[in-house]
């Protein structure tokens, strides 16, 4: 090949190469962040966040666990735990243990481990004003009728849940006993207070 | 050799290439036997897809042999020693300071012949260790590693005592090489086939070694050594210090996390990890295609046609494209239509021959007729071996990685069945088994050139030897 | 960067991280990994080869099958379906409402609206998670793989390509020993244009003796052995073929979950 070096002197160059020191375009840092943003974005939704049993295309250990095969009852019980925490968890508190001020437990309250359903479907279809006593404490709030807006399948639910839930140990209540109450009470119930409430019939 | 009487502290750049002598030839004359073996058994390889029965009685031919076998003599036989002479040539040749000592990297150049052969011949008789890109069982691969080492230790004692201070970019990559290698290798090794750890996780490890040895090391190497040879032959300087800086520490940052597939079974973040890397690595090479462009436009316009030039210049444009199939693969659209099909192996093929085995054969060819001091036997051959490796690359890649995207969308339509998908791809395989022949063309020439030269400098040897024993006898005649 | 020391720096801290996220980080998560319970019941996944078995895993090493085959189904996405369980004491009603709606193919949300509607109607629903994915489609698995399915294979060999099809679940769909055994010795004989080449050199080729073995292989009719000839397969064969029977990756998992 360096036959035709002598024609030609690019042919064996001679001289070690040397680096400019020119400005970096502007434009690669640019696409840095941008690039650097969205793999952010997408390691955020699709990463699972370091979850051991997150396997893509799960997007969250919380959506693994939605797509558990549930049978029965632990359906139910999932439905119901679902409901409680997007209605009453909120004041009653993720482990029903209330709040002074906002609301009393349902852990351990001898108004939830009632023999019968009857009495406690009335709080979330109608509405509480106090004063009551609630494992010898006086609360004295009132609480608006959450379960009026929940179909009977849900307020059953969710009963159900709350009375099986945090020690609670008691029955279950089904969606027709819900409908019955619902029945019973008409079109737009009054508000019960804490001592009718202690009046009914549990 | 007329005996040079410079002074001894300013080495000439011939005697420093001279002092690269036998180490370079020990390992470039292996790597060529490796690549024309690798390439045969390639051939073979794809010869079985349109003829299944095709040396099928042999065991020691049985496709799931010879295709690791294949891949690995080219990595392991061809890049990989290719690579390490190339950087200690760079090494001496910018720091100006001849190699030391040069039996020793000669002498493990040998060792890591023998580990590969040994390698070859396991995985061939069934002791592959069943890792991909790490199927070399324990006695070869514990040859290489402790040849590495030397050989990388004699770069490092000769980069430490460079006489010419100042550091070009080409040695940012080059010493991130020599680092990198054993580091990943000894992990590999250790975790996978020494005290193997349980599970899948043997994968993960397995996907981020065959990640840092196949894309971050080779494109460390190779654009290494594009970096330097570029610039020298387009007659201007490389365009962007801290742009190569830049596409460096990038390359390095995140190209290592690269590697494991998308839905892979293992826990989401790592793959979502690797995409991610994945397109971080994205600017990487837009940098390093940016250095190019500016580096080569304006440039020198005259080449010798098939000279080193174009070989650098074919090798640097397939590391952009194989490295912009790599980054797709990572996307989950494209992923979903390409995975476990063709398209990775046509990747791979891009990345190990079209871009670094065509960079090595350009910085081979520019550089050992200086080493050695003589010049090629066969100039024209190893002009014509570019066409014939370049037509070879371009005919096996391009078919290869349209049938994998056939195969994919087949694959994904449950209405096909499995077969028809198979057999959709075998008219793309005969473009593929047609550009393999012209490599294996390509790559005896090369290694004509290599031994013609090799031959050619032991037989100037020979002659020297016979002329310094017959000289002394007629002085001692004349004064008798 | 002037000095060799701070490439050397750079190219540690660079290596050094991806070797904690990619090498230390996964063995610290999945390597003591165990194993793990099947959904909704009581036995233990995955359970530990059989002697011939476990064999066969070096057998499919040491031939390579790994480089045509994958071992691992994916999944793209998951999906409930609806199931009516009991009428109740309205079945007019829940007929009605159940020929109005959707049950296949729904998310969990939607899954979870339709069934309250039943159970509102009075009907007895159960959602039935599935899988859904061209692999899954394929009928190549009922789940993807996770980390349990390899827990006790060494060497893992997952396989990057699919010259043949998916392993996962081979023991599956193709439980009898002597398919996989004339497959192995003949694919063409099974599969009409296969690619995959003949593995004789597993097999013995011998003339059959007074009675013919009880293991020779049957081959499909259409598939002509010499006269007085059988095919015996060796033990290497034998235990590949037992190797790929116990394949089988379809059992409901916490992380892979499915309705069985």
């Amino acid at each position: 090949m360096s036959d035709e070096s002598k024609s030609c002197s690019c042919q064996s160059p001679e001289g070690e190469p040397s680096a400019v020191r020119s400005t970096m375009p502007m434009w690669i840092i640019v696409i840095t962040l941008v690039l650097v943003f969205l793999g952010a974005v997408y390691f955020d939704r699709y990463g699972g966040w370091f979850d051991r049993q997150v396997y893509g295309p799960y997007t969250s250990a919380y959506q693994l666990e939605e797509y558990q095969p549930k049978s029965g009852a632990a359906a139910a019980a999932a439905q119901g735990k679902r409901v409680y925490e997007s209605v009453c968890g909120v004041c009653h508190g993720p482990d029903g243990l209330g709040k002074p001020g906002q609301a009393p437990p349902l852990a351990g309250s001898e108004w939830v481990n009632t023999k019968g359903f009857d009495r406690l479907a009335h709080i979330p279809l109608t509405g509480l004003n106090g004063p009551m006593q609630v494992e010898g404490k006086d609360w004295s709030l009132s609480m608006a009728p959450m379960g009026a807006a929940l179909s009977d399948a849900d307020l059953a639910a969710v009963l159900t849940y709350i009375r099986n839930s945090w020690g609670n140990k008691a029955g279950e209540v089904t969606t027709d006993d819900v409908k019955a109450v619902r029945a019973a009470l008409g079109a737009r119930p009054q508000p019960i207070n804490g001592g009718q409430l202690k009046a009914m019939p549990e | 050799m007329i005996v040079n009487e410079t002074n001894k502290a300013n080495p000439t750049a011939s005697e420093v290439d001279a002092s690269l002598r036998v180490p370079l030839l020990a390992l470039f004359g292996g790597a060529a036997v490796w690549l024309v073996v690798g390439s045969v058994l390639a051939l073979i390889a794809s010869i079985k897809f349109h003829a299944p029965d095709f040396l099928a009685d042999c065991p020691l031919l049985t496709y799931g042999r010879v295709q690791p076998a294949a891949d690995d003599a080219l990595l392991y036989g061809f890049c990989i020693p290719a690579g390490l002479g190339v950087m200690l040539w760079l090494f001496a040749h910018l720091g100006q300071v001849p190699l030391r000592g040069a039996i020793v990297p000669a002498v493990a150049a040998n060792l890591w012949h023998l580990g590969v052969f040994i390698g070859l011949a396991a995985i061939l008789l069934g002791d592959s260790t069943g890792f991909a890109w790490l199927e070399f069982p324990r006695a070869g691969s514990v040859l290489l590693f402790f040849a590495y080492l030397l050989l990388a230790l004699w770069a490092t004692m000769n980069f430490a005592g460079r006489r010419e201070r100042a550091l070009y970019p080409s040695h940012w990559f080059l010493v991130a090489a020599l680092f990198w290698f054993p580091w990943i290798y000894s992990t590999a090794n250790l975790l996978l086939v020494a005290w193997p750890v349980r599970g899948v996780v043997q994968a993960v490890i397995g996907w981020w070694f065959a990640d840092n040895l196949v894309f971050v090391w080779l494109a460390l190497v190779g654009i290494g050594a594009a970096f330097y040879f570029l610039p020298k032959y387009a007659g201007r300087p490389l365009q962007g210090y801290y742009l190569a800086l830049y596409a460096f520490w990038l390359l390095i940052l995140f190209g290592s996390w690269c590697g494991i597939p998308l839905g892979a079974p293992v826990p989401a973040w790592l793959p979502s990890i690797s995409s991610f890397a994945a397109m971080m690595t994205l600017v990487s090479v837009l940098s390093v295609g940016v250095i190019m462009c500016k580096t080569l436009c304006g440039g020198k316009k005259c080449a010798t046609l098939g000279g080193p030039y174009c070989f650098i210049r074919f090798g640097l444009g397939s590391f952009l494209i194989s490295a912009l199939m790599f980054i797709a693969m990572a996307c989950p659209k494209f992923n979903l239509l390409t995975q476990s099909t063709w398209f990775g192996p046509a990747q791979t093929q891009l990345q190990l021959y079209g871009f670094f085995a065509m960079t090595m054969f350009g910085a081979i060819y520019h550089l050992l007729p200086r080493v050695v001091g003589f010049e090629w036997p066969f100039p024209r051959l190893a002009r014509l071996q570019f066409w014939l490796s370049m037509a070879g690359v371009v005919l096996l890649v391009v078919p290869l990685a349209v049938g994998g995207v056939v195969q994919g969308i087949k694959l994904n339509n449950p209405g096909v069945a499995f077969l028809d998908a198979a057999q959709a791809t075998l008219f793309w395989f005969r473009f593929s088994t047609t550009g393999l022949l012209l490599m294996l063309v390509g790559n005896l020439l090369f290694a004509l050139n290599i031994f013609g030269l090799t031959t050619v400098w032991k037989f100037a040897l020979v002659k020297k030897a016979i002329a310094m024993v017959k000289a002394p006898l007629e002085i001692a005649e004349v004064k008798a | 960067m002037k000095n060799g020391c701070y490439i050397f720096l750079a190219a540690f801290i660079a290596l050094g991280g991806s070797w904690l996220g990619l090498v230390y980080g996964p063995v610290h998560q999945l390597g003591g990994a165990k194993q793990t319970m099947v959904l909704n019941s009581s036995d233990t996944y995955p359970l530990q080869r059989p002697g011939d078995a476990a064999l066969g895993l070096q057998v499919y090493r040491a031939n390579g099958c790994a480089a045509c085959h994958t071992r691992k189904v994916r999944q793209t996405g998951m999906a409930c379906n609806v199931e009516l369980m009991n009428a109740g004491k309205n079945p007019v009603a829940v007929t009605n409402l159940i020929s109005s709606l959707s049950l296949t193919n729904l998310t969990k949300e939607e899954a979870d609206q339709v069934a309250g509607q039943i159970t509102s109607a009075g009907g007895k629903s159960e959602i039935h998670i599935v899988a859904t994915g061209p692999d899954i489609a394929r009928g190549w698995g009922m789940r993807q793989s996770v980390a349990e399915d390899y827990l006790y294979d060494a060497p893992v060999q997952l396989g990057s390509l699919r010259a043949g099809p998916d392993l996962a679940n081979i023991g599956v769909r193709a439980p009898d020993a002597n398919w996989q055994l004339t497959h192995l010795y003949a694919p063409t004989g099974e599969v009409k244009g296969s690619t995959m080449p003949p593995f004789r050199y597993l097999f013995e080729l011998r003339k059959t003796g007074g009675t013919p073995s009880p293991e020779a292989l049957q081959f499909p009719k259409d598939f002509a052995l010499p006269d007085g000839y059988e095919v015996v397969p060796t033990p290497e064969a034998k235990q590949l073929a037992a190797y790929l029977l116990s394949l089988r990756a379809n059992a409901p998992l916490y992380n892979a979950p499915i309705s069985p």
